[in-house]
């Protein structure tokens, strides 16, 4: 599970993200709205470890990333939201060393890079350097790197960006199956359909503040929207979107 | 849309100017550093050219014709550097640019980019060879007293002769690219001109240049000058801007050897847009379908690796970072042209034939122990620069995975040091005992310099992967990284540890060295002071390893403040 504890992240007078606090249970996927610029990728970035927060708590199944950072990354996986990789190593080194990093070796390594590949569809790919994938290719092998330790917990940044229909469909495949497995899901995403489909609660950022969190149905009731659409209820929940001044502009 | 080709060199140049007004941190630094070495450099070849034309002047006629031959063999050597240069330069300009899918997929004739894309390549592939011909051409000027027309028609001369075998490369890479795909392309080229300059400098002091010096072993008169003229031919534009410039020189007009290079000029730019309206789209879109290059598995480094007694975090980096280096040929080609420069250098020491001062000979062999020693720091230094200060950088954006990995920075650093270490140290341990046993040195020489390059090693290479970590530039490539602030800050430190290193072990063994000859005691105090000056260096080359390890891993932890 991951635990956020009055998460704060300033950089000089602006503050990115403020006193965020969210709790994602095992097997839960929850997912993380907001605008851009709402603080989702920097609060992101903190739980994988990527960025040190001002003040707050972060726990990744029970280890304190701050005390204990070694031990939290090693139960945790992370999807970022552009998929930079080794370009000159092939798909399968790739995984192989991802391994490494985790301190996974011996005869069984192959069999889960093999198991990893085969599962994003890159079963053909193994031996392809990096530099000749697509973007969604790097994508799916991003992913499999980040299932490939069999971690407890996942942050995931914008999983469907660049991912063809059947991409699509296959990661959300994925994401159901593990948090059925127990593995708690912290997904950000702007695809709002994706969100109303998967996730079980959602927390939506604004300015670096939650200011609502719950199910579909709940964020409804917050919103006073009936049985509106998510996109609708986040729009509201977000102060609106000046759509109705586009037709005039346009 | 009715911008002519100019107006697509306009990001160049903005680019240029908001680069210009926007300082980063070291730029007064490199400002000045670069900026001092380019003013010596120009005034160097500047009074270089300039004795040796006065010198010539001295003998009349045949000054006039060295003068002449000197031009035209001037002019040669920068041909086939221009033309190689264009080949390269043009596969990056009208290929591989980034830019190119915005401005081939806006609507403007391929005509137009054609044309901004060459004048780009003349530009880029031909101003190294401007910079070093002005205070060349410049110096001639001065000593022959030339007039402002003489200056005036060098820019006449080196324009269109810069024009030609750009245009020429240009070609060839159009040609290159229609045949192969762009990316191996490159990877050819990349390694046909580091074995092109490597064989090049082999070649050139295989042949033994300093018997010229001997006038016993130069050929008769006729012979001599046959061999000089030989490959000035009278149909390469080498000759021509040679001619057009020695003319001038003597107050005439060479107009034949004028309208040869500026029709010929002309003309190359014709034929290539020609050329390019036929293939370049087609080279281009060839460039974008080469996306499976063949490639080496590497499975041999793989089971090498795989028997080091190592955690199996570090052997995985270590396999990473072994295999990202040898796929990219633009990085292991460049110690191609390292190791051709030491064959160079240890064959010099071979051929140096001490013995035939032998009153000095000692003297001067354990002298030259030193500056060996000297060399290889440098040699260290330079290759620390090029290829460990830049393995942080080399990360680039992926070096999220190794901060999201549940490895701690520090491992991650030592095993950057570690991976550059064991190459640098034995690169130059083996340098500097193959010199010393050509030397025929002192054995206690051969041993304090082998003890010496262990210590400089491990700090020149903790300092460079230190500094690496403190200052990364991880959208830059390696030799971006290398010129950056941490670069030359790593340089300059560098500089100075290996004089002061020296002047510490240079003192105390040459104290022992002569009372070694003299077969002479050496007192309590003389023999306290070299154990002091030893001890200092071991001192010095330990505290610097160590505190700039110390330094890049704080650095690195920093990075997510």
């Amino acid at each position: 599970m991951i635990s956020l504890q009055h998460l704060v992240k300033t950089y000089g007078t602006f503050t990115a993200v403020d006193d965020v606090s969210l709790d994602v249970a095992a097997g839960e996927i929850h997912g993380f709205l907001g605008p851009n610029g709402a603080g989702k990728t920097t609060t992101l970035r903190m739980i994988a470890g990527l960025l040190k927060p001002t003040s707050g708590r972060i726990v990744v199944n029970d280890h304190d990333l701050a005390t204990e950072p070694e031990a939290a990354k090693m139960s945790l996986g992370f999807i970022p939201d552009r998929p930079f990789i080794y370009e000159k190593l092939t798909a399968g080194e790739f995984l192989r060393f991802h391994a490494g990093l985790y301190g996974i070796d011996g005869s069984g390594v192959g069999d889960r890079v093999h198991e990893m590949l085969e599962l994003f569809e890159l079963g053909r790919w193994e031996n392809e350097l990096i530099e000749a994938f697509s973007h969604g290719m790097k994508q799916r092998l991003v992913m499999s790197a980040a299932f490939l330790h069999r971690p407890q917990s996942v942050v995931v940044d914008e999983p469907m960006v660049g991912l063809d229909p059947r991409g699509a469909v296959l990661i959300k495949d994925v994401f159901r199956r593990m948090s059925e497995k127990g593995v708690a899901i912290l997904m950000s995403t702007h695809t709002l359909e994706v969100a109303q489909e998967m996730c079980d609660r959602i927390s939506i950022i604004l300015k670096g503040r939650i200011i609502a969190r719950g199910t579909v149905d709940e964020l409804r009731a917050q919103s006073g929207g009936g049985d509106a659409h998510l996109t609708d209820v986040f729009l509201k929940l977000t102060g609106g979107s000046g759509l109705q001044e586009l037709d005039e502009v346009i | 849309m009715t911008h002519d080709f100019t107006f697509l060199l306009r990001p160049h140049f903005l680019s240029a100017r908001n680069r210009a007004s926007r300082r980063e941190r070291g730029d007064l630094t490199r400002g000045v550093l670069f900026g001092g070495i380019g003013l010596v450099v120009f005034f160097a070849l500047f009074q270089g050219a300039s004795w040796l034309t006065g010198q010539l002047e001295d003998y009349a006629e045949l000054g006039d014709y060295l003068l002449r031959m000197g031009l035209s063999w001037l002019f040669l050597t920068f041909l086939s550097f221009l033309a190689f240069s264009g080949v390269v330069t043009a596969l990056s300009t009208f290929f591989l640019s980034d830019d190119l899918r915005l401005l081939l997929a806006a609507p403007i004739a391929v005509r137009r980019v054609f044309h901004a894309r060459f004048l780009r390549t003349v530009a880029q592939a031909s101003w190294m060879v401007v910079i070093f011909l002005a205070p060349v051409l410049m110096g001639i000027g001065w000593a022959r007293c030339a007039g402002p027309w003489y200056y005036v028609m060098a820019i006449f001369t080196v324009a269109p002769f810069a024009v030609i075998p750009v245009a020429a490369g240009s070609a060839v890479t159009m040609l290159l690219v229609n045949t192969f795909p762009a990316r191996r392309a490159r990877d050819l080229l990349m390694l046909m001109g580091l074995l092109f300059a490597a064989t090049l400098v082999i070649l050139l002091r295989f042949i033994r240049p300093e018997q010229l010096m001997r006038v016993e072993s130069l050929p008769d008169l006729t012979g001599f000058f046959a061999t000089l003229q030989s490959p000035i031919t009278p149909l390469l534009p080498s000759f021509w801007a040679g001619e057009m410039l020695f003319s001038t020189l003597r107050g005439e007009r060479d107009l034949l050897h004028t309208a040869a290079l500026w029709s010929t000029a002309l003309g190359s730019v014709v034929l290539l847009r020609m050329a390019g309206e036929r293939w370049y789209l087609s080279g281009y879109s060839r460039s974008q379908e080469a996306s499976k290059a063949r490639f080496d598995q590497l499975r041999l480094l793989d089971a090498g690796v795989r028997v080091l007694p190592m955690s199996t975090v570090r052997r995985q980096l270590l396999i990473k970072d072994l295999k990202v280096f040898l796929r990219d040929v633009g990085q292991w080609s460049q110690l191609l042209l390292l190791l051709a420069l030491m064959l160079v250098y240890l064959y010099n020491f071979r051929v140096l034939d001490l013995d035939s001062i032998p009153y000095m000979s000692v003297f001067i062999k354990n002298t030259y122990a030193f500056v060996n020693l000297g060399m290889a720091g440098f040699v260290m230094a330079t290759v620390a620069v090029r290829f460990v200060f830049p393995a942080v950088s080399a990360e680039g954006a992926a070096f999220w995975i190794i901060r999201t990995a549940p490895i701690s920075l520090r491992d991650f650093l030592w095993s950057k040091f570690w991976t550059g270490f064991v190459p640098v140290f034995v690169l130059t341990e083996s340098l500097t005992v193959v010199a010393n046993e050509f030397l025929s040195t002192d054995p206690f020489m051969k041993v304090t310099a082998a003890v010496a390059i262990v210590f400089m090693s491990l700090a020149l290479v903790g300092l460079a992967t230190g500094l690496g970590a403190r200052y990364p530039r991880f959208g830059a490539d390696a030799t971006q990284a290398a010129g950056s602030y941490g670069g030359v800050a790593f340089m300059v430190q560098a500089v100075l540890f290996i004089i002061v290193t020296i002047a510490l072990l240079g003192w105390p063994s040459s104290v022992y060295l002569l009372a070694h000859f003299r077969h002479l005691p050496l007192s309590v105090s003389q023999q306290l002071l070299i154990a002091l000056c030893f001890g200092g260096v071991a001192a010095m080359s330990v505290t610097i390893w160590i505190t700039s390890m110390q330094s890049g891993v704080r650095a690195l932890e920093a990075m997510s403040q």
